[in-house]
């Protein structure tokens, strides 16, 4: 088998590559780096609230990895859950959280001297032009936490840093939360109006994007306040569409990896002449 | 004297340290300061099982059973870490058991007092004077036990919250009961697990050293110490400042040192102090005769109160002895004073 033999298909395998990563911007889209699926469903508000809405059947899901908190706080580093698989709907007026873990025990009571709760928690930017830290943000820069359990149900409340103290429960919760158990999964649905009146708390347009974090709590393993397994942010791609960074550079990687595959072997195909 | 100069190690930020002294040559185990406690305190939803004033027996399990195995406390003497510690259940506490005293008062031939549809293995106090060695040598002592108030305390440490404090004009240890959240991280720092988790309220709670009382809303509108040692038919109990010089408690503690904590290697420094027993009549032979042998093994007191317990038993009883030769000795007098005044030092620092 000649050089020329060798190279013709590998030049052909590196044209379709540059080409298809050209001519198919969607293959960057398609692949966007910590986005959280969204869809509108202006009619569909009744299905969303419920975790097993048929609505949510045409939501696509992510899988958002999931590591221990650092609060420092005893066992801080041993957490159950891995995982949690994220949907994310909006109306005109509402916004949907669609969240799912396995959890092989159910623990809805804090009401024995040794027991804890299951819970879950959506933190976002207290103000959505602001980019916290992950670590329930700072003092300059708080951040708004959705946090439910399955002793209490929804709550919210206003963070600023890890810092004891730094948590503050606001009255009259504006979220609303609906919980399933089966087969050793909990789904929560998490529900906030997209506007509230209220300084404090983030406002959504439906238009931007939101920056979003997870959080999970175990009760089986005594999970409690900083304790428990959290993400990094994510985003629900409501802004306008574009190629994110991350994107950008992932077609130019592919770009790039196609034209030095390409230039290498056109001069190896001219020195075998 | 300037507060630099005394010996007494106030933590930071308090003005003075609230602190009690408990001779335990004097308890005979009636429980009256745990029943002062529970029916001024802790009668309701939740508090059932809670103690905040206990008295055990020792040597014993404790309670909550095992208490001392749980951990909890400073990891070493520089204080930078809290040792992690275990959450006891309600079994190691004991359950609140309802009894059949109408049956077993109406009918006491056949009925008998018990807990009403349970068969109980553990509960508080379920090791009453049972203690240790055989006849003619058994022994044991109680060990009346409230929150130790601690200068350092590992309770406050432990709490992401900041729930727990240290009050700045007396040194108690109180829990915002609207900042606590019951997470329990308290319940297993501190190493006498003296805070205890309300399941019903959803937060912790603990001795308060009835600060009420302390504030003038005793009895008749009085300043008046804590219920658990006013009601004590023994007086066992001196409750005063650690750091006024002119009390007793800075006599027992600082000048005289025959007052120690309990446990001084969990590192908190405690503030409720204890007269070691000191003088328990020595173990028997065979033969029947008095022997040289401490009937309650020094050894087991310096489990308990460190190895200072040696030196404070010493001068107790040169003390004593001082007395009996019919000298004078001020650690006598204040420990069998009968005048409430010094018994009770509680306005010495009031503007």
């Amino acid at each position: 088998m000649t050089d020329r033999s060798i190279a013709l298909p590998i030049i052909a395998v590196a044209v379709l590559v540059i080409g298809s990563a050209v001519v198919f911007p969607s293959l960057a889209a398609a692949v966007p780096a910590n986005q959280v699926p969204v869809t509108y469903q202006p009619d569909a508000g009744n299905e969303l609230a419920t975790p097993s809405g048929d609505a949510w059947s045409d939501v696509d899901a992510r899988e958002i990895p999931l590591t221990s908190a650092p609060s420092g706080l005893p066992e801080a580093s041993i957490v159950n859950t891995e995982a949690v698989e994220v949907k994310t709907a909006h109306t005109d007026s509402e916004l949907y959280v669609w969240l799912q873990w396995e959890d092989q025990t159910r623990n809805t009571s804090e009401g024995s001297l040794d027991s804890f709760t299951d819970g879950a928690a959506v933190q976002v930017p207290a103000n959505v032009t602001t980019s916290p830290t992950v670590e329930l943000g700072s003092q300059d820069s708080p951040v708004n936490l959705w946090y439910w359990t399955a002793a209490e149900g929804p709550e919210e409340a206003l963070a600023g840093g890890y810092n004891p103290g730094s948590i503050t429960t606001m009255e009259n919760a504006t979220i609303e939360t609906n919980a399933l158990y089966q087969d050793g999964t909990w789904t929560v649905v998490m529900e906030r109006s997209l506007v509230t009146d209220d300084q404090a708390r983030a406002d959504f347009d439906s238009d931007q994007d939101i920056d979003i974090a997870f959080a999970v709590w175990d009760g089986d393993n005594a999970e409690r306040a900083g304790h428990h397994a959290y993400s990094e942010w994510y985003t629900i791609p409501l802004g306008p569409e574009e190629t994110g960074p991350a994107a950008q550079y992932l077609l130019w990687a592919v770009a790039g990896v196609g034209i030095v595959i390409a230039l290498l072997l056109v001069a190896r195909t001219r020195g075998g002449n | 004297m300037s507060l630099e100069e005394l010996d007494t190690d106030l933590a930071a930020g308090v003005d003075h340290q609230v602190a009690m002294v408990m001779d335990l040559n004097k308890c005979i185990g009636c429980q009256t300061c745990t029943v002062g406690c529970k029916t001024t305190w802790t009668e309701r939803e939740g508090t059932e099982y809670m103690y905040w004033n206990n008295v055990e027996t020792r040597p014993g399990e404790g309670y909550p059973k095992d208490w001392e195995e749980k951990g909890g406390g400073w990891e070493s003497p520089e204080r930078s870490s809290v040792k992690n510690g275990a959450l006891p259940g309600k079994e190691e506490y004991g359950e609140a058991w309802e009894f059949n005293y109408e049956e077993a008062l109406s009918d006491p031939q056949n009925e008998t007092l018990e807990p009403k549809g349970v068969d109980p293995e553990w509960g508080p106090n379920w090791d009453e004077d049972q203690g240790s060695g055989k006849h003619p040598n058994s022994q044991y002592f109680y060990l009346p036990r409230i929150c130790n108030h601690c200068t350092h305390p590992t309770c406050v440490e432990a709490c992401p919250r900041q729930a727990i404090y240290k009050r700045a004009e007396d040194g108690i240890v109180l829990v915002d009961q609207e900042r606590c959240r019951g997470y329990r991280y308290c319940v297993e720092g501190c190493p006498y697990k003296k805070v205890y988790y309300n399941a019903a309220k959803k937060s912790s709670e603990k001795c308060i050293f009835c600060y009420p009382r302390l504030e003038g809303e005793g009895p008749d509108g009085e300043v008046s110490g804590p219920i658990c040692a006013e009601e004590c038919p023994t007086q066992l109990r001196l409750v005063g400042f650690l750091d006024d010089q002119d009390g007793p408690i800075y006599k027992l503690v600082e000048q005289y040192e025959v007052a120690i904590p309990l446990h001084p290697e969990y590192e908190t420094a405690p503030n409720v102090f204890y007269i070691p027993p000191f003088d328990a009549p020595p173990q028997i032979d065979e033969n029947g005769e008095t022997t040289d042998i401490d009937r309650i093994p020094s050894s087991y007191l310096e489990e308990l109160f460190g190895e200072r317990v040696h030196e404070a038993r010493e001068t107790l009883r040169r003390e004593r002895e001082k007395v009996n030769r019919g000298g004078s000795s001020e650690v006598m007098d204040i420990l069998t004073s009968k005048n409430p005044a010094q018994q009770y030092r509680l306005e010495v620092f009031d503007a």
